[in-house]
C-alpha cells in the first residue's frame, strides 16, 4: 500500500505539485489522466524518488520514503518503473538488459538470471529476440523488453509514464496488451495515460489531475460517464468533440488536418471513418464554404460517439445560406454526397455564426 | 607508403643545384643577401651587426644550413671555422672565405653565478691555464684535429673515482669537434678536456646530452653544474654565468658555395647506399635509433596509462561535486590545454623539479601524462554527455546505487563514443613526443639530429626517423585496438555475452 499526503513539489519556475493526497491498495490498476502538465509524470517520478519532493510524505509499506534513514535504492527495487521513451541499456543485447540488473542487484546466478529473462522474453512475446540490441528492434519490442526488465526485479508496484506514448499507433495494441495481462494477474500499478480507452478499460480507479492536485476521481464510468466536476467533464468533453475555428477566412490547412488524426485516433475511430471526416472538412470548408464571397467565419465540429459508432458533423458559417445542391463545385459536392447518410441545413440566431450545416456520416 | 617517402626524398636530390647563384669571394659582396645564421649563436650576433641591410634567416643546426646553402636558400651562412674545417671535407662544393668576421672567438664553459659555480669555474679556468702551459693541452688538440680517427676517445667518466662528488656536465652533442656522438658515446674536445679535469680534481662526470637552447637554463637553475660544447664566449652570457678560460679559439666565417659547378654527381642507387650505410652502419649508429625509439615509445607508453588513470580520476573529483576539486581541475585542464608542450615540458623540468634531481625522462612522462590526462579528460566529458540522461534514470529506477549506475552502465556507453578518438590520441600523443629533447631525452627525433650532425646528411636521418614514427604508430594502433576491442560492449560475439550460462538450444 503506497499512502501519499500533502505532497508538494516545487520549482523555481513552477510547482507541478501542489497538494497530492491519495492511497494505492494493493491490486490497484490506477489511471493517471489530465492536461498536459499538470503534474501527473511528476506524481510517479517523485514516488520512487527520482525526484526528490518539496514537503509532505510518502509511506511505501508503511515506510516513510521521504526520511533521510530511507534506502533509497530498496524503495526503487520495489517499485518498478516504465518510461515513455523506454531507456533500454543501449550497450546491452536485450537478454542482458533484463539479466544485469538482477545479477548487479539480487544477487542472482547468471544462470538463475538468464532463465528468468528467457521467461520473462517469452511471457512478452519476444523470445526470439534474446540477443538483439535495441537498435535492432522497434519502438513496441523495446517497451516490451522494457516491462521484462522491470519484471525480473520482482517489484511489488509497477509505475507507467505514458508507456505508449512514443509509439505508433500500430504498436500501441501489443504494449497494451502485455499491461493488460499484467492487470488481470493482479499487478498493483499505476499508469500516465493519454488513450482513454486504454485508461477506461483496464483501470478500477482514474486519477484526473488537474493544476497539481487530484481534482476527480472515481471508478472510470464515474470519471468517463458521469463526471462530477467542471474541469472534469469539460475535459471529457473536450476529448470527445473536436473543434476548429477559422476566423478572417484564415486556414491553417496542415495543422487542421493534423488535430483530425489525432482527434481520431485518441478516439480510436475507425480508418474509414477517420477519411471521412478529412474529406468533409477539406472540401466542405476548404473547396466550398471559404472561396464564397461573404464567409470569413467558419467553426467545425466533429463529434463520435464510441457506444453508436455514430460521426456528427456541424458546421457553422456566416454569410448567406448555401446548400450543397446548388454550389458550382459539383466535385466537391459529390465526394461529400458520398461520405454522409444525410444534410441538413439550418439558422440559428443564437449560434454564432449562425448559419448550420449538420452531416451525418457514414458508419464504418 | 615508405617508396613514396623515398620517392619524394629522392626528388628533392636530384632538383637542386642548377641555378645557384655562386662564386662570392668577399664579404662586401653579401651586404644584401640572404645569410644563415644559428639561433642564438655567436655568430648570429656578429652578422646582425656587421651586416644590417643582409635578409637574415635563422636555422637550428649547421647542417640544415649546409643544405640551405646547397639549395640556394641562403647565399652564405656564418659559422665557427673550428666547426666548418672538420665538416667541409663531407661538402667539397662549399668552402668558406678567408675574410673572417670581427674577432677571435673563444669557446669555454659555464658555470652559473653561485658560491660553488664560482669554485668550479676557477678550479677548471687553473686547470686549462695549467695544461695550456705544460702542453697537455696541444697534444689534446692534436688528436682531435688530426687525421687518426682511432685516436679520437675519451675516457669514460663512470671510471672516474670521484671522492669529490659528481658533476652534471650539459652538452649540446650536435657540435663536431667540441661535443658529438660517436660508437653511441658523446666525445670531442670539450668532452676530452672537461674528463681530463675531472680525473685530475677528483670528481665524477655525469653528462647530460640536450638541445643548445636548453643548455643555458639547465646551467641557470642549478640542473647541472656546468656545461661546455662550443658555447661561445659573449658580454651578455657572461653577465649571466661565470666563464671560464678558453677551450679552444677560432674565428667565425662565412660559408659560400664554390664559384664553380661542381660535378660529382653520383647515381642514385649508389648515393642512397651509401647514405643508409652511414646512417645506420657506421658507428653502429642502428643502436641509436633503437634507443631512441625505445625512449619515445616508453615515454608515450606510461603517460598513456597515467594519463588515462589522470583523466578519468579528475573526472571522477569533479562528478564527486567537490566545489574545489572541480575548480581545481577545471583550471589546470584549461592551463594545460592552451600551453604549447614544449613550454609545459620546459616549466616543470627547470622551474617546478629544477631542484628535485628527477631525470628529463620522468619529468616528459610526467608533462605528457597531464597532457594526455587532460585530453582523456575532455573525452569522459563529452563520451558521458552523449549518453542519454534516461540511461540514468532508468539504472537508478531498477535500484542501481549512483556509483554502480556510472560504472556499469553509463562508462561502457561513454566508451563507444570516445574511444575512437582515444585511439587517435595516442598517435598523436606519440609524435607530440617528439619536443621531449629540450629535457634532455634522448628520443627517436633527438637521435635523429644527433646522426644528422655526425653524417651531414640532412634528409635520410630525417626520413629513416620518419619511417619508425609510422612503424611505431601503426604498432600502437594495433595493441589499442586489440585492448579496446574487449572494452567495446558491441564487438562481442555470442558466446561471450552468453558466457557461463546454459542455454536450451
Amino acid at each position: 500500500m503506497i499512502e501519499i499526503r500533502d505532497l508538494e513539489k516545487k520549482y523555481e519556475m513552477s510547482t507541478p505539485l501542489r497538494d497530492v493526497n491519495a492511497d494505492i491498495h494493493d491490486g490497484d490498476v490506477i489511471a493517471v489522466i489530465g492536461p498536459s502538465g499538470t503534474g501527473k509524470s511528476t506524481l510517479l517520478r517523485c514516488i520512487n524518488l527520482l525526484e526528490r519532493p518539496t514537503s509532505g510524505s510518502i509511506r511505501i509499506d508503511g515506510e516513510e520514503v521521504l526520511s533521510a534513514s530511507c534506502d533509497v535504492s530498496a524503495i526503487r527495487r520495489k517499485v518498478g518503473m516504465i518510461f515513455q521513451s523506454f531507456y533500454l541499456f543501449d550497450h546491452l543485447t536485450a537478454v542482458e538488459n533484463i539479466m544485469r540488473p538482477q545479477t548487479d542487484l539480487l544477487g542472482r546466478s547468471r544462470q538463475e538470471a538468464y532463465e528468468r529473462s528467457v521467461e520473462l522474453l517469452g511471457k512478452v512475446g519476444l523470445a526470439d529476440k534474446l540477443l538483439k540490441y535495441p537498435d535492432e528492434l522497434s519502438g513496441g519490442q523495446k517497451q516490451r523488453v522494457a516491462i521484462a526488465r522491470a519484471l525480473a526485479m520482482d517489484p511489488e508496484y509497477i509505475l507507467f509514464d505514458e508507456p505508449t506514448s512514443a509509439l505508433d499507433p500500430a504498436m500501441r495494441g501489443e504494449v497494451q496488451a502485455v499491461i493488460r495481462d499484467l492487470a488481470d494477474n493482479g499487478r498493483t500499478m499505476m499508469i500516465v495515460t493519454h488513450d482513454m480507452h486504454f485508461a477506461r478499460t483496464i483501470a478500477n480507479r482514474v486519477f484526473f489531475m488537474n493544476n497539481g492536485v487530484i481534482y476527480e476521481e472515481g471508478t472510470p464510468e464515474e470519471i468517463f460517464d458521469h463526471p462530477q466536476k467542471e474541469l472534469t467533464r469539460q475535459f471529457i468533453r473536450d476529448l470527445r468533440v473536436l473543434e476548429i475555428e477559422i476566423m478572417d477566412g484564415l486556414l491553417d490547412f496542415p495543422g487542421a488536418i493534423s488535430s483530425i488524426t489525432e482527434y481520431c485516433s485518441r478516439n480510436r475511430i475507425p480508418p474509414k471513418t477517420t477519411l471521412r471526416i478529412q474529406q468533409v472538412f477539406e472540401e466542405l470548408v476548404r473547396q466550398i464554404l471559404l472561396p464564397e464571397p461573404g464567409i470569413s467565419h467558419i467553426r467545425f465540429i466533429a463529434e463520435y460517439s464510441e457506444t453508436e459508432e455514430n460521426t456528427v458533423v456541424t458546421v457553422l458559417h456566416d454569410g448567406e445560406t448555401f446548400s450543397l445542391e446548388t454550389t458550382e463545385n459539383r466535385l466537391s459536392a459529390a465526394i461529400i454526397q458520398n461520405a454522409v447518410t444525410s444534410v441538413g441545413y439550418s439558422t440559428e440566431p443564437d449560434a454564432v455564426p449562425e448559419r448550420q450545416i449538420v452531416l451525418q456520416l457514414k458508419k464504418e | 607508403m615508405i617508396t613514396a617517402v623515398l620517392l619524394v626524398f629522392l626528388c628533392g636530390c636530384s632538383a637542386k643545384k642548377d641555378d645557384v647563384p655562386a662564386g662570392y669571394t668577399e664579404l662586401s659582396q653579401l651586404t644584401e643577401k640572404r645569410i644563415g645564421v644559428t639561433t642564438g649563436s655567436v655568430q648570429a650576433i656578429l652578422v646582425e651587426q656587421m651586416f644590417p641591410d643582409a635578409e637574415i634567416l635563422h636555422y637550428s643546426t649547421t647542417v640544415d644550413m649546409l643544405e640551405a646553402l646547397k639549395a640556394g636558400k641562403v647565399d652564405a651562412f656564418a659559422e665557427a671555422e673550428a666547426l666548418l674545417k672538420i665538416m667541409l671535407g663531407e661538402y667539397p662544393e662549399v668552402t668558406y672565405l678567408d675574410e673572417k668576421l670581427g674577432s677571435p672567438m673563444q669557446v669555454g664553459a659555464i658555470f652559473p653565478k653561485n658560491e660553488k659555480g664560482r669554485k668550479y669555474c676557477d678550479e677548471y679556468s687553473t686547470y686549462l691555464r695549467d695544461i695550456k702551459e705544460n702542453g697537455t693541452y696541444d697534444e689534446i688538440l692534436q688528436i682531435w684535429y688530426g687525421d687518426d680517427e682511432d685516436l679520437r676517445v675519451v675516457e669514460d667518466p663512470d671510471s672516474l673515482p670521484g671522492p669529490n662528488g659528481t658533476l652534471h656536465m650539459a652538452v649540446f652533442t650536435s657540435a663536431v669537434p667540441f661535443s658529438y656522438v660517436k660508437d653511441g658515446k658523446v666525445v670531442g674536445v670539450d668532452i676530452d678536456l672537461a674528463t681530463h679535469f675531472c680525473r685530475e680534481y677528483g670528481y665524477r662526470l655525469e653528462i647530460v646530452q640536450m638541445d643548445f637552447p636548453a643548455i643555458l637554463p639547465a646551467v641557470l637553475t642549478g640542473k647541472c653544474e656546468f656545461a661546455c660544447g662550443g658555447i661561445a664566449y659573449t658580454a651578455e652570457r657572461a653577465e649571466t654565468f661565470y666563464y671560464s678560460e678558453f677551450t679552444m679559439e677560432s674565428y667565425s666565417v662565412m660559408a659560400v658555395l664554390k664559384g664553380t659547378g661542381i660535378s660529382g654527381q653520383k647515381s642514385i642507387v649508389s648515393s642512397i647506399r651509401e647514405s643508409f650505410e652511414k646512417t645506420f652502419i657506421r658507428e653502429n649508429r642502428w643502436k641509436l635509433f633503437v634507443r631512441g625509439a625505445w625512449n619515445t615509445v616508453l615515454i608515450t607508453a606510461l603517460s598513456v596509462i597515467f594519463g588515462t588513470l589522470l583523466g578519468f580520476g579528475a573526472y571522477l573529483l569533479v562528478r564527486g561535486g567537490n566545489r574545489i576539486g572541480i575548480w581545481f581541475v577545471r583550471a589546470l585542464a584549461w592551463l594545460i590545454a592552451g600551453m604549447p608542450a614544449i613550454v609545459l615540458l620546459m616549466i616543470l623540468y627547470y622551474i617546478i623539479f629544477s631542484s628535485s634531481g628527477i631525470s628529463g625522462q620522468t619529468v616528459a612522462i610526467i608533462a605528457f601524462s597531464m597532457i594526455f590526462g587532460t585530453s582523456m579528460y575532455g573525452m569522459i566529458c563529452s563520451g558521458v554527455d552523449a549518453v542519454d540522461k534516461g540511461q540514468t534514470e532508468a539504472a537508478y529506477a531498477l535500484g542501481y546505487r549512483d556509483r554502480d549506475a556510472f560504472f556499469r552502465i553509463i562508462l561502457p556507453q561513454a566508451a563507444i563514443h570516445f574511444l575512437p578518438s582515444y585511439k587517435s590520441q595516442i598517435t598523436a600523443l606519440l609524435k607530440a613526443t617528439a619536443v621531449v629533447g629540450y629535457v634532455t631525452v634522448l628520443d627517436l627525433t633527438k637521435m635523429g639530429d644527433i646522426v644528422r650532425s655526425r653524417t651531414y646528411e640532412p634528409f635520410f636521418p630525417l626520413i629513416a626517423v620518419t619511417v619508425i614514427y609510422f612503424i611505431l604508430s601503426g604498432l600502437l594502433t594495433k595493441i589499442t585496438d586489440i585492448l579496446t576491442r574487449k572494452i567495446d560492449p558491441k564487438q562481442r560475439t555470442q558466446e561471450e555475452i552468453l558466457k557461463g550460462v546454459k542455454t536450451h538450444d
